[in-house]
């Protein structure tokens, strides 16, 4: 009996393993491969060995890419955790016409980068200066997105609002796991709100909020829709994120080569810092 | 329970199956007619060509004709190319891909075209010399070209007798009458990198040699001497634009433009159908951007808009000539011509659209200049380093950083003209 | 069901705050909708021009964005592309996600299998392209299937972090019981395990339709030449670089808002209901 379960879980990870081999591993192989050439992304090339890599690190372009990532992604990860957190919370709390809500809620991640780019840039570019000639504030009377010390906080803004749905539905799941009586057990100690929340639900749905920190550091790491549809990099290269440098000028200009290095980096980056969540949070949970 | 084990293990392996059997859907029926595959990168153009892809196969028995207009085309095309997945013809700009094509030697030589002979020579030199290195072949046949300088609003022009600038010093006493009247002169959309390149290339093409990227390849010259004087004279336009130009994007400046919220606006002709359809109503023309105080210096800033490649896996050329010939006859040239705003490049009588007037005698003398940017390689980015120069003002540092960038991301080009100049 | 008194206090404020949040939706798509019906020649730059309900409520502008995009074909390519991938999604993703979670604290080798299937989350896409393009152009998978193949791929590191995350709180004492009943593990998956999962498969099922059903960049490069569109590849028509029509463009995404709409719908059903299943065990 002890062989069965062994050989059946063999049985279904080596062939999914290999699926994800053939169409994951293998084609970062060969794009590492590329990353020492100076491949064009078409025609023919030359081997440059370590050029590319020695570029990355004198490269400005690359160095404020980077800065403006990390930057953006803490702020927005912690942005978005708080708010969907509070937000699952309350579409799982007893509510009327939660049905409605939750689809509501749902919205902002379902509408198409062209639709959300327009009707940002317009609400930054028009609605927002109005409100502020109205209002007296002068800081905002210009818009944010044109001013490249403030652009940033335009991208998180939409960046959030966008991802806040997803985080919030991995929330709503989570928080179903948790069982009614373990309330019921609360209310009875006498936990309620904050304390509740602090000592019974957080608790449980740990794994839950360790996911969706390593989620949304990796989408927000590598942020791209939202840089396209927004400010396409500007102004004055303040909001170039490294997915959209490596797209730019990697698929769409001549730099192939040159990006695959670049991306290569950046995917040891990610790897090092998600890992080291993980870690950290799956310690946390057993500490728990 | 071994079945149900073996399903385990096959269930991942399915997907993968199923997939190679239906792979091989979609191949199109071979009927004995020669196939052409057309690639062309207008998305615009689009119906334009579905009328002549029907009109040729309905006149042609022995080739078929299959044009397709995709989004995102060069991304498509290249990855094409890397599945060695030729079209046999393409229709691209006269820009820096077609001079990395030429350079990673994708297409064929079409130099024994009969149709190159009725192409207007200044387009065939101007192709000639996006080439890195000059090569002996002639590798597109340049089919419609445009025109970049300002576009004004001539009912507005005539109410107030404002005369068309020839010179720089002209251009400004405009701006400031206008500026007197209550209205802002020019629209910028710098939100949109690169809406800042059409002031400059328009302006490039009067104060900068021709070939100014070519001659910093060769080691001849830098950016710094020949751009200085066109960097201080855009900088002179930004007060007669809107407050904040980089808060808005091309289309913001389309529309502003077409509600009569400046009056004029230097862009392309290509942005005429965008600023119509806001107002289908106003009356545009287009004037040769002045740089300089020499009226006789004035040229047109025109480059290939479109082009024809027959690339090099084209199994039969002379189907292919055949297309082009259908391409290029009159009627089918001069009806992309109307429906695009476009300029030809072929000798000839064609009608050209009335936003054009102003810049009608330049193109009739064929006193034309390609845009500087053609030479620019796109991850330079040159556009936003024209924003960030726009937003800091600053031109020694714009300057400074142009010329090291472009090193750096030209070394390979630059080694490589070197090693030609050289060998010959 | 007993309602606790806390929660029945809390109700009014969360209301209040819920109604307050809505109002950052709202606006959005009232905007979308009211340019959806908008001609060309309504669009200014004033924000009462932009705010100001369409001269007239035509449907002219859904016609004319389901014939630009050939509607119902590119709708039939992104269906078909988006169920098989997501059917697939839920039955591997889970299996793996099982296997590795009930192994992975105990096993070096699944262990590792683990990190380097999650550590795959985090490849940019860009390098993969060019590689992407010319691998399956030689298996012959330049087509809708080698797209599918390629997304059970690409979320296969999210989806198993999902599900062996949610294992977590199963407890395996209820596989053990049924292991003395004389069941295999691969039986006991499909019976015991598959169902109480049903709403991380309605979780996984819906982040998985919406990273797939607004993709474009996958098919653009894995399609690209083989004449077939999805949804959002046929939605490239509406704008280029020198122009773009916003009117025609909302409407044809408020049309494609509804199909997924519908479905998270559905699943948020499903995880409500595996909750109450839940409850009643």
């Amino acid at each position: 009996m002890k062989n069965d379960r062994k050989r059946t879980f063999l049985l279904i990870t080596i062939p999914i393993l290999a699926l994800f081999v053939c169409f994951n591993t293998i084609p970062l192989i060969r794009g590492v491969v590329y990353s020492f050439t100076n491949f064009r992304g078409f025609g023919k090339y030359d081997w440059v060995g370590f050029r590319n890599y020695m570029d990355l690190f004198t490269d400005a372009r690359v160095g404020k890419s980077y800065w403006f990532t990390i930057k953006l992604a803490v702020v927005t990860t912690i942005v978005v955790n708080v708010l969907s957190l509070i937000l699952a919370l309350g579409l799982n709390s007893k509510i009327r016409a939660k049905g409605f809500f939750r689809g509501a809620y749902f919205l902002p991640n379902i509408l198409g980068s062209l639709v959300v780019g327009y009707i940002f840039n317009y609400f930054f570019t028009y609605i927002i200066p109005a409100l502020a000639d109205m209002t007296g504030i002068k800081s905002l009377s210009t818009s944010i997105l044109s001013s490249p010390s403030k652009a940033w906080i335009g991208v998180m803004i939409v960046c959030a609002w966008q991802a806040i749905a997803m985080n919030t539905i991995i929330y709503i799941s989570g928080l179903q796991t948790v069982p009614e009586d373990v309330y019921e057990a609360g209310g009875l100690d006498g936990a309620t709100g904050w304390k509740q929340f602090k000592h019974l639900t957080f608790p449980l749905i740990i794994p839950f909020f360790s996911i969706n920190m390593v989620l949304s550091v990796k989408n927000f790491l590598m942020v791209f829709d939202q840089i396209v549809a927004l400010t396409k990099g500007g102004p004055s290269q303040s909001t170039e994120s490294i997915s959209y440098l490596i797209y730019n000028n990697g698929v769409s200009g001549g730099q192939f080569g040159f990006q695959s290095a670049n991306a290569v980096v950046f995917f040891i980056v990610i790897v090092i810092i998600s890992v080291a969540q993980m870690k950290f949070s799956s310690s946390k949970e057993e500490q728990l | 329970m071994k079945g149900k084990k073996a399903k385990c293990a096959g269930l991942a392996l399915c997907c993968t199956a199923a997939a190679f059997s239906l792979a091989g859907c979609g191949s199109n029926a071979d009927d004995g007619k020669i196939q052409i595959e057309i690639v062309q990168y207008k998305p615009e153009a689009a119906n334009y060509f579905e009328t002549v892809e029907e009109a040729f196969n309905a006149t042609h028995d022995n080739i078929h004709l299959t044009i397709s207009s995709p989004n995102d085309a060069m991304t498509i095309l290249k990855t094409r190319f890397i599945r060695e997945d030729y079209p046999d013809i393409i229709g691209i700009g006269g820009d820096i891909n077609y001079s990395y094509f030429v350079d990673a030697e994708i297409l064929t030589d079409i130099s024994d075209y009969e149709g190159l002979k009725n192409i207007n020579s200044g387009y065939l030199d101007i192709a000639e010399s996006l080439e890195l290195v000059p090569t002996d072949g002639t590798y597109i046949v340049p089919y419609v070209a445009n025109a970049a300088g300002v576009l004004y609003n001539r009912d507005m022009f005539a109410e107030h007798n404002w005369e068309i600038p020839e010179t720089w010093d002209e251009m400004l006493q405009l701006c400031e009458a206008i500026k007197a009247e209550g209205i802002l002169p020019f629209y910028f959309g710098f939100k949109d990198t690169w809406t800042c390149l059409a002031p400059w290339n328009a302006m490039a093409v009067e104060l900068a040699p021709a070939d100014t990227a070519k001659q910093v390849n060769r080691g001849e010259t830098t950016f710094t001497d020949q751009y200085r004087e066109l960097a201080e004279k855009y900088m002179q336009l930004l007060p007669y634009g809107p407050d904040d130009p980089f808060a808005y994007g091309y289309n913001d400046a389309c529309t502003a433009f077409a509600r009569g919220e400046s009056a004029m606006y230097p862009i392309g002709s290509y942005a005429t159908p965008q600023i119509l359809s806001v107002n289908p109503d106003l009356n545009i023309d287009s004037f040769v951007m002045p740089a300089s105080n020499v009226k006789e210096d004035r040229t047109l800033n025109s480059g290939i808009d479109l082009g024809f490649c027959i690339m090099d896996g084209c199994e039969n050329k002379e189907a292919a000539y055949e297309v082009l010939d259908f391409l290029l006859a009159d009627e089918n040239l001069q009806k992309y011509i109307d429906d695009q705003n476009a300029v030809p490049c072929k000798n000839g009588e064609f009608k050209l659209a009335s936003m054009l007037d102003g810049m009608l005698s330049f193109i009739e003398e064929g006193n034309m200049t390609d845009y500087q940017d053609h030479y620019y390689p796109s991850e330079m980015s040159v556009d936003a380093l024209l924003q960030t120069f726009l937003i800091e003002k600053d031109v020694d540092n714009f300057l400074e950083i142009f010329d090291t960038n472009w090193q750096r991301y030209n070394r390979d080009i630059i080694r490589m003209v070197q090693d030609y100049e050289q060998s010959h | 069901m007993k309602h606790t008194s806390t929660i029945g206090k809390s109700n009014k404020t969360v209301m209040i705050l819920l109604i307050l949040g809505l109002s950052t939706i709202i606006f959005p798509l009232y905007m979308t909708i009211v340019i959806a019906f908008k001609q060309p020649s309504e669009m200014t730059n004033s924000i009462s021009g932009i705010l100001s309900l369409p001269k007239t409520w035509s449907l002219d502008n859904f016609r004319e964005a389901m014939r630009v995009t050939d509607f119902w074909r590119s709708l039939g390519n992104s269906l078909l592309i988006s169920v098989t991938t997501i059917v697939l999604s839920v039955a591997i993703h889970s299996l793996m996600g099982y296997a590795l979670g009930r192994n992975k604290a105990k096993s070096k080798f699944y262990s590792f299998v683990y990190l380097f299937i999650v550590s795959g989350m985090f490849v940019p896409f860009a390098i993969l392209m060019m590689p992407l393009a010319k691998q399956t152009a030689e298996l012959h998978l330049a087509n809708w299937a080698g797209v599918i193949i390629l997304y059970v791929v690409f979320y296969m590191p999210m989806n198993v972090m999902l599900y062996s995350g949610y294992l977590v709180n199963i407890p395996i004492a209820l596989e053990e019981a049924a292991r003395v009943d004389g069941a295999s593990t691969w039986r006991t998956y499909w019976s015991i395990i598959f169902p109480i999962m049903g709403p991380m498969h309605a979780t996984v099922a819906v982040i998985t339709a919406l990273a797939v059903w607004n993709d474009v960049m996958t098919p653009l490069i894995i399609m690209a030449g083989s004449g077939q569109n999805t949804l959002p590849l046929a939605q490239l028509n509406f704008q280029s670089q020198f122009g773009t029509n916003y009117n025609l463009a909302f409407a044809s995404y408020l049309l494609s808002l509804i199909p997924i709409l519908i479905f998270y719908l559905i699943c948020q059903k499903q995880i409500l209901n595996g909750v109450t299943n839940g409850a009643v065990k």
